[in-house]
């Protein structure tokens, strides 16, 4: 039998692993903050031997996560903020290492330490940031957080820290298994004076709907295809026997 | 079996559960002192199938891996605390507290919880009640013989009672606050309690030290913008519509993959 059958089921499984990759992004996309990930095939040619080289594997990767930007929703809280243009937020992840978000949706544990919804942490100048009781947090467009302390007159207002915003170059970055997005060489980042944040806003996911649904459709017929591929080996061998059983 | 089913589930049950949120946001719309909650949804971990950087052979190296997400989940609901309309009524044991804090209402247990909602009544002994009859705290007797209640923006409630001149004053009315109102456990009947991750509650003088005054003849509105909500509802709906695509395409192919082999 011809082994070309292994190609097709070796494209068969990639094409699934490609379409989980696009249905996890579809589920994502009303996640704030969600950055979505790419698929891509790649030909792996296995050249050795006599004979024509036709064996190509398929191998699906991913080979980076797309990182526009998604549409800014306005919500009015005071606690949300969406970074403008490029730029990350800078939070401690469960491990101690620092990672970058763009879910811009803060709150504050009974302790007052800002932390994002998925209670992370939010980096300032020297590590967490910490609010005293406040009547009114405001965040400022670079990140300073301004807050009329309780109880006091509208004119009192104090400084307490900054947010930590990042620039990283894009190729230094990938996605965590967490899903937090980090330097490859696990280094710390330096702070961008230039990042503006935009408060009572949060970013939508980036997914596009469309694009995903079609790619998954598209990959779908492909899948077909390659089962397709399979039956026609196997009539192919079906009549090499019947040829060979009547000689 | 094709991971895309498991991904595309999780993507509908996280839909299924803001599409709650949002219909329990929109059938309070017009309910005193509700508070509205959003979703806040968490992608899940990642699996990694191939390690980017691995070796490909002994010299070269895979530029890039194979990760997959697992899909999506509700990480937790927000109850947003910002401040409703006000709505003026005229009735005379109708507060609103504008800006910060609660009412304190006493449970039939003993133990306290808080509202926004401030419409009150008087029960068969005078005492202040909410609308299920629960004490207001501290609890206030009005005598039968009032002929007006006023109550001003700093919580002194008084009376005039027939026959006297002077005003009598029957108590004080405190607001309670918390430092992560967020954290407060909603238990229905527009009442919260005090969790671990509000902080504890700090009585004070409305309007004193950051808490809110009270309004007499008005109460506050739900916050829950119409708008807003109608538009997330579409966004949940089409959302919803794609992952289930997704798993309809997966079932497809599983059912040609067994149909032609």
């Amino acid at each position: 039998m011809d082994k070309a059958i292994y190609l097709a089921m070796s494209s068969g499984q990639n094409i699934m692993s490609a379409q989980a990759i696009h249905a996890n992004n579809l589920a994502n996309a009303n996640t704030n903050g969600f950055q979505a990930d790419f698929a891509q095939a790649r030909a792996m040619g296995v050249y050795y031997g006599d004979g024509h080289q036709t064996r190509a594997y398929a191998m699906t990767e991913n080979p980076g996560t797309d990182f526009n930007r998604g549409a800014l929703i306005e919500t009015g809280r005071d606690l949300d903020m969406a970074v403008v243009g490029d730029g990350w937020i800078a939070v401690q992840a469960p491990d101690g290492s620092e990672a970058y978000t763009r879910m811009g949706s803060l709150k504050m544990d009974p302790n007052g330490q800002l932390l994002t919804a998925n209670d992370l942490p939010v980096l300032g100048d020297g590590g967490p940031i910490s609010i005293p009781p406040a009547d009114k947090i405001t965040l400022g467009a670079d990140g300073t957080i301004t807050i009329r302390p309780a109880g006091q007159p509208p004119e009192v207002l104090s400084i307490v820290d900054r947010i930590k915003l990042v620039k990283p170059d894009y190729a230094t970055l990938n996605k965590g298994v967490d899903g937090l997005i980090r330097r490859r060489d696990g280094e710390q980042q330096e702070p961008d004076a230039s990042i503006r944040l935009q408060s009572g806003f949060v970013e939508s996911s980036n997914v596009n709907p469309v694009d995903e649904l079609t790619e998954i459709m598209t990959l779908a017929r492909q899948f077909e295809i390659n089962v397709k591929m399979m039956k026609v080996m196997e009539e192919n061998s079906d009549a090499a026997r019947q040829v060979l059983r009547s000689s | 079996m094709n991971q895309a089913l498991w991904i595309s589930k999780t993507g509908l049950s996280a839909q299924d559960t803001r599409l709650a949120t949002i219909s329990n946001n929109l059938a309070n719309a017009a309910t005193v002192g509700y508070k509205r909650d959003s979703v806040v949804f968490e992608d899940l971990l990642y699996q990694i199938r191939r390690q980017p950087g691995a070796q490909s052979s002994q010299n070269t190296q895979l530029p890039s891996g194979l990760q997959v997400g697992t899909g999506v989940r509700v990480i937790g609901t927000q109850k947003e605390f910002s401040d409703g309309s006000v709505q003026i009524t005229e009735k005379p044991l109708d507060l609103a507290i504008v800006g910060r804090g609660f009412f304190e209402i006493l449970m039939p247990d003993g133990s306290s919880a808080y509202s926004r909602n401030g419409q009150f009544q008087i029960n068969a002994d005078g005492e202040i009640v909410n609308a299920r009859g629960l004490l207001l705290q501290p609890s206030i007797t009005v005598p039968d013989d009032a002929q007006t209640v006023s109550i001003s923006s700093d919580g002194i409630v008084e009376a005039q009672i027939a026959g006297q001149a002077a005003a009598q004053t029957l108590g004080n009315i405190t607001v309670t606050n918390f430092i992560n109102p967020t954290g407060l456990q909603s238990i229905g009947s527009n009442l919260f309690i005090e969790t671990a991750a509000s902080g504890s509650p700090q009585q004070g003088e409305p309007g004193i030290d950051g808490l809110g005054r009270l309004e007499q003849g008005a109460l506050e509105n739900s916050n829950v913008d119409v708008v807003e909500e109608l538009v997330s509802m579409i966004t949940t709906q089409r959302t919803y519509e794609m992952n289930s695509k997704v798993i309809s395409t997966a079932d497809q192919m599983l059912q040609y993959i067994s149909q032609n082999l």
